[in-house]
């Protein structure tokens, strides 16, 4: 039995393991891509209703049209629950993001919608003299701390069980305060939030909550 | 894409690169496995057996060998200043057995100086060194012999299998032994097998003597001295169906302090042979790299692991403390449901490849009683084991070397 060494199986089975591993990056990129056009879609129907609810509000601003405060604010509503349910969607899908950076951006063109939508809600708000409240949600989006995070999940959590509780009263508008979109930094300077700062919820633009309070307190400075 | 998938998905290609070495290696050799060659000529072959504290397994050791069916020149059992029966019982056997001799040692020298003891004497043309809780199969040594028709052959090694599988942590190290078996011999096709272990492995007399026989400064000798072996030009041979079953440590305690001498020796290894790294030849091109990426890999894994469990950890007290003072729910029904990830789709099919490969070489090596359902959690387990407390074991040893070497002390056996 004369033996022959098989030197020639390290770059056959590198061979193998680069296809197979090349499979599964392209199967990962596939998968992302595809929660990736998910939200796109999501996305550029939400973006049609608010430009849709805008251009009412354009209308409304003639002068000689009256409003329609009634249909204006549950429009505003529906929209509000929409894009308050598809941030949850595209929270879940960034966390299981990990090869692609396409939600990244999308991240971004959300934050400009929401931020568009809280224009429009305090415009509506003070011409109807609506009651429901704004609450925008202020969070840092890149690389918090372990305790940011840990205190930007509770913010979440009291943040949701309002929103459960108080339904349409509430509009829940979170907007990341670190993604470098100048609007949303010049809304923050005008309302005296430093990045800093974050996590921070502004109520009714007006009542800053930076510290942990109990759902109590929060809901005692909504209603105050 | 940021740092921690990145080293996940290294870590998966390694994983998969290995695999598929082992496969391929399997494939190829799959005929052959369980051939060996028949020698050309008479080889007269010396058993040595050092032991130390061996009342309970010696007699057993000494009557496996000297009815092998190979006829051994002389075996000579070295005891190593026993404290217990094991003279007593080695020198009634020497009545019954002419081919037994005894060396006893004036004080406990530790067991590769014991070997030493037993290369000195022995007169055979190969030295066959078998533990004193080993029992070889009757062939297992004329399976053997035959490698050494191959001048380059240096030593030649045989399967380890554990004799007694009552417990569950026999039945653990069992199943780990079988695949050993299994991988060593698919990695002698590439001249990468890196030990001879004490339970049964033969040594060209010569070669010995060359080579002034086992480091006694080093906790696994059997790695050491087939490095060594090597590193002049010789091969490591691996003879599966030669076969020894060797007693197993029964309680954790005793394995684990195996389990550090074993990564106490094998990090002695790399430090003395470290020149070599990367040199020519399979020790510096393959068993080296192999070596230390694996104790590498095993320790970054548990950093990784440790690192995002304290931090968790850490995040999950903040979380409950701040959800304390708001007065929230702890945990809300819509967080149980989690969007699997790539990487988590990744980590299930290796898990399974994992499982796979450990059923496919239990199956190849015909061990028939890991069959059935239930032994599956019996193989998860194992591969949990694999993937978690080994490295912990060698993290473990790491810091102990270094309470060692601060304190200015040797490392012993301490198993016994």
């Amino acid at each position: 039995m004369v033996f022959h060494s098989q030197k020639n199986v390290f770059w056959q089975a590198f061979i193998l393991a680069a296809f197979v591993f090349a499979l599964g990056i392209l199967f990962g990129f596939v998968m992302e891509n595809s929660r990736s056009a998910s939200i796109e879609k999501l996305y550029f129907q939400s973006e049609l209703d608010l430009l849709d609810i805008r251009i009412q509000n354009d209308i409304y601003s003639i002068e000689n049209i009256k409003i329609d405060c009634l249909g204006a604010v549950q429009e505003n509503i529906k929209f509000a629950d929409r894009i308050y349910e598809e941030a949850k969607l595209l929270d879940k899908y960034e966390q299981a993001n990990k090869i692609t950076g396409n939600i990244i951006l999308q991240h971004k063109k959300y934050d400009l919608l929401r931020t568009l939508f809280w224009i429009n809600s305090i415009k509506i708000k003070n011409r109807c003299n609506a009651s429901y409240h704004n609450l925008v949600y202020f969070y840092d989006y890149n690389e918090p701390s372990i305790e940011i995070r840990a205190k930007q999940a509770v913010f979440s959590r009291i943040l949701s069980e309002l929103k459960e509780e108080f339904g349409s009263e509430v509009m829940l508008i979170p907007i990341a305060g670190d993604n470098d979109i100048i609007s949303v930094e010049l809304l923050m300077n005008s309302y005296e939030i430093a990045e800093s700062e974050l996590p921070v919820i502004l109520i009714d633009e007006k009542t800053k909550v930076q510290k942990i309070e109990s759902k109590e307190e929060i809901i005692g400075l909504i209603k105050k | 894409m940021k740092i921690l998938p990145i080293v996940y998905l290294a870590y998966m290609f390694v994983s998969l690169y290995l695999f598929f070495f082992f496969i391929i290696l399997y494939a190829k050799n799959r005929k052959e496995l369980f051939s060996c060659p028949n020698a050309k000529k008479q080889y007269s072959v010396s058993v040595i057996t050092p032991a130390y504290n061996e009342e309970d397994s010696i007699e057993g050791t000494i009557r496996a060998v000297l009815s092998s069916s190979y006829p051994v020149k002389e075996m000579i059992v070295v005891n190593d200043f026993s404290k217990d029966r094991t003279r007593e019982i080695v020198e009634k056997l020497a009545g019954i057995y002419p081919k037994l001799r005894l060396i006893n040692n004036e004080k406990n020298l530790g067991k590769a100086a014991s070997l030493n003891k037993g290369i000195e004497a022995a007169k055979g043309e190969l030295i066959a060194v078998v533990d004193s809780d080993s029992y070889p199969e009757k062939d297992a040594v004329g399976k053997m012999v035959g490698f050494f028709d191959d001048e380059k052959t240096g030593a030649v090694t045989s399967s380890i299998l554990v004799k007694h599988q009552n417990i569950f942590i026999e039945k653990l190290q069992a199943m780990e032994y079988v695949i050993i078996a299994w991988t060593r011999k698919l990695l002698e096709y590439i001249d990468g097998v890196w030990a001879t272990p004490g339970p049964l492995s033969i040594y060209r007399a010569s070669v010995l003597k060359e080579i002034k026989g086992f480091d006694t400064a080093n906790l696994t000798e059997d790695i050491e001295i087939t490095w060594r072996i090597i590193s002049i030009g010789y091969r490591a041979r691996m003879c599966l169906p030669a076969r020894v079953y060797s007693i197993a440590p029964k309680s954790s305690r005793i394995w684990l302090k195996q389990r550090i001498r074993w990564d106490i020796g094998g990090l002695q290894c790399i430090s003395k042979y470290k020149k070599l790294f990367l040199t020519k030849g399979m020790l510096g091109l393959f068993i080296l790299p192999f070596f230390t990426i694996s104790m590498f890999l095993g320790l970054l894994g548990l950093s990784i692991f440790a690192y995002l469990s304290v931090r968790n950890l850490l995040q999950t007290f903040l979380f409950t403390k701040y959800s304390l003072v708001a007065g929230t729910h702890l945990l809300a029904l819509n967080e149980l449901y989690i969007t699997p990830t790539i990487l988590n789709f990744f980590g299930v099919i290796f898990f399974g490849l994992g499982l796979f490969f450990t059923i496919f070489a239990l199956n190849v090596m015909k061990e028939g009683r890991f069959k059935g359902f239930r032994n599956i959690f019996n193989l998860l387990f194992y591969i949990l084991i694999y993937l978690t407390a080994y490295p912990s074991i060698m993290a473990y040893s790491l810091l102990k070397i270094a309470k060692y070497k601060i304190q200015g002390r040797k490392i012993g056996w301490g198993t016994k």
